[in-house]
């Protein structure tokens, strides 16, 4: 499948450039982020922490070109060094715990806002300027224009503050212990209903607005009027002839929002206290734990670079012709 | 010129949409004339909640919710409009200049925009503006102007390059028409639609991740604007301790300056694009055609 072939081949060479981007940003940047970070720390670091520290980002430390070759290798190995905030842990341990939950969170909803936009965005083409069409189109507009932060914020106040139907944060009820027990997937579950309909919530319109789109253009189309006149019954013209191919330009919307998703991830995390990535990442920019952000800018690049993957494996399975090509 | 307005003003998303903004243009040009405190002056105590006197309420330090947002108003536009700009300027540059040179030039920039398009936007975002450090308002707006530039490039240079096909383009090009007057005046007017959707597109986008730096502590904390406002209320636990029109008051203004530019954006595009007009349109035309069948019907009743 030289498709996909090509596609790693790309996304390996996108990794490499944020690779790049993170080992130029703090060094273009004024001032010493080192020195910073340890007056944050509060002299909490031991003296080998901060040659590891300087190590990693290597300040100072032979010339340019040899610096980018450590830091390469470290990237490499995923030797990511120590966090500041959470020493001695190191950033890829903090990442590892957090990371999970931010895929749960992202993708989770990812999938929700997908699967309601389009069936919706379906049904409102179908009936063009009809009841439900008139309704929800418009609304769908207002909607995706409303941030993540702000749906956040007014689900808390309403659902978690005022009526007091849904946990206000964390991942799980924290008097339990993790693990595969009933009741701990139950409060798992429990928790995450809110973070993942409010952050779905913003993308549903995005969808729907697409696939009302993609499929008004497909209903004109000569072999939707055949399936029609051939007798096949509504449900089958709709689904089968119109919304399959009106599908592909919503696969290639749903990989260009996968990015938006996982930065409202980030929001809605801190908003509802979620131990995923965005939470760590606002824990970490508090405490200006450099090594903690590029790291974090590092696995999101990679999290968002296999999700892209996985959107044009489906590619190949919507388009059959790029199975052939 | 008056044709095109009447096409605009037809359109009801479009009406809507300006009026919002327009409102909020107002609003952030008024500001000194609205208001009667300095935004960071203290007019009451902590968390007093909205009253004559303070229309929206205080926060937590003090100072007037409701002079903090029209204040914040004229913040967030500035940033919105200036990142939207530079966004625009880019992206059309880029867009236009691979779509037409086409070849080698076009394969460089389209790497560049495709690499772009996949390096997660926000954390990048997050990350530049860790290291610049309680950025600034206007900081922020250049941060976002210069990296969020690559759908705009994609897009103009698709188009661009649809364009190049066309016969009126190739014929203007046989006619030995400088480089320039291609672009500025044969390509550049059919673009108009693609360069506005995009200006719109990114003011909102701007405007959103502007709140949402600051929100996340990335922004100026002395700054007046909506993200620090919300930025405050979430470091006061705001929201917990009830006190929701410290937060109710940055929010529903983000929300309804995004409805705005974005019902400005979908009536560009269902300007540019016929087939995707609503209601008002559809209906309008099958009342048309129910006359006309009507008319019909009477027309040959007395025969009958």
């Amino acid at each position: 499948m030289p498709f996909v072939l090509r596609r790693i081949g790309f996304y390996i060479v996108a990794f490499c450039a944020a690779a790049v981007i993170n080992f130029l940003i703090p060094r273009l940047m004024p001032g010493d982020p080192i020195d910073f970070m340890f007056a944050k720390a509060e002299n909490t670091l031991p003296p080998e922490a901060r040659a590891a520290l300087l190590k990693t980002f290597g300040f100072a430390v032979g010339p340019l070109h040899e610096q980018f070759l450590a830091y390469l290798r470290s990237v490499f190995t995923w030797d990511l060094g120590y966090s500041v905030k959470f020493y001695p842990l190191t950033v890829s341990q903090v990442l590892g715990y957090a990371l999970p939950w931010t895929v749960f969170l992202a993708g989770t909803s990812a999938i929700l806002a997908f699967s309601v936009g389009s069936i919706t965005g379906i049904l409102a083409a179908w009936r063009r300027g009809g009841a439900f069409d008139s309704v929800a189109s418009p609304l769908a507009l207002a909607v995706q224009a409303i941030p993540a932060v702000v749906v956040a914020l007014a689900a808390l106040f309403v659902f978690g503050v005022a009526l007091k139907w849904l946990p206000t944060g964390y991942a799980f009820d924290p008097k339990l212990d993790p693990g595969w027990s009933p009741q701990f997937i139950g409060s798992v579950a429990h928790s995450a209903i809110m973070p993942v309909v409010s952050l779905a919530f913003v993308h549903i319109g995005g969808y729907l607005v697409t696939m009302r789109n993609n499929m008004i253009g497909q209903l004109g189309e000569d072999h939707v009027v055949m399936g029609l006149a051939k007798g096949l019954s509504d449900r089958r013209v709709r689904y089968n002839y119109a919304a399959r191919n009106a599908l592909l330009p919503s696969v290639t919307a749903f990989a260009l929002t996968i990015g938006s998703v996982m930065g409202g991830s980030l929001v809605t995390e801190v908003v509802f206290n979620y131990p995923g990535l965005g939470r760590t990442l606002y824990v970490a920019i508090v405490a200006r734990d450099y090594p903690l952000i590029q790291g974090q800018l590092l696995v999101m690049t990679l999290a968002m670079l296999t999700a892209n993957l996985a959107v044009d494996l489906a590619y190949v399975f919507l388009d059959p012709r790029l199975r052939r090509a | 010129m008056s044709g095109s307005l009447e096409v605009i003003f037809r359109n009801k998303k479009a009406v809507v949409g300006l009026a919002i903004v327009l409102a909020y243009v107002a609003i952030a040009v008024a500001a000194p004339w609205i208001t009667e405190h300095a935004p960071m002056q203290r007019v009451g105590r902590p968390h007093e909640p909205p009253s004559m006197d303070q229309l929206l309420g205080t926060t937590r330090m003090g100072r007037d919710v409701f002079t903090q947002l029209i204040w914040g108003t004229r913040t967030s536009l500035f940033v919105g409009f200036l990142a939207g700009l530079i966004v625009t300027v880019i992206g059309v540059t880029l867009g236009i200049t691979a779509g037409y040179l086409g070849g080698w030039v076009d394969e460089v920039i389209n790497f560049f925009t495709n690499i772009a398009l996949v390096i997660p936007q926000l954390p990048l975002l997050l990350v530049i503006a860790a290291f610049v450090g309680q950025a600034s308002p206007m900081v922020i707006a250049l941060i976002i102007g210069l990296t969020s530039w690559a759908w705009g490039a994609r897009v103009t240079r698709a188009q661009t390059m649809s364009l190049r096909r066309r016969e009126f383009i190739e014929a203007s090009e046989l006619a030995g028409e400088p480089t320039w007057r291609m672009i500025a005046v044969e390509l550049l007017p059919n673009l108009l639609s693609i360069i506005g959707f995009n200006f719109i597109g990114s003011v909102i986008y701007t405007i959103i991740t502007e709140a949402t730096l600051e929100f996340l502590g990335l922004g100026d904390p002395n700054a007046v604007s909506w993200g620090t406002m919300l930025y405050n209320a979430q470091t006061s636990s705001a929201i917990m301790i009830g006190a929701w029109w410290e937060v109710a008051a940055p929010a529903s203004f983000i929300a309804v300056i995004g409805i705005g530019l974005s019902l400005i954006n979908f009536a560009i595009d269902e300007i540019s694009n016929p087939r995707l007009r609503t209601l008002g349109t559809v209906a309008k035309a099958a009342k048309a055609q129910r006359a006309i069948d009507r008319a019909r019907v009477d027309a040959t009743a007395p025969e009958a």
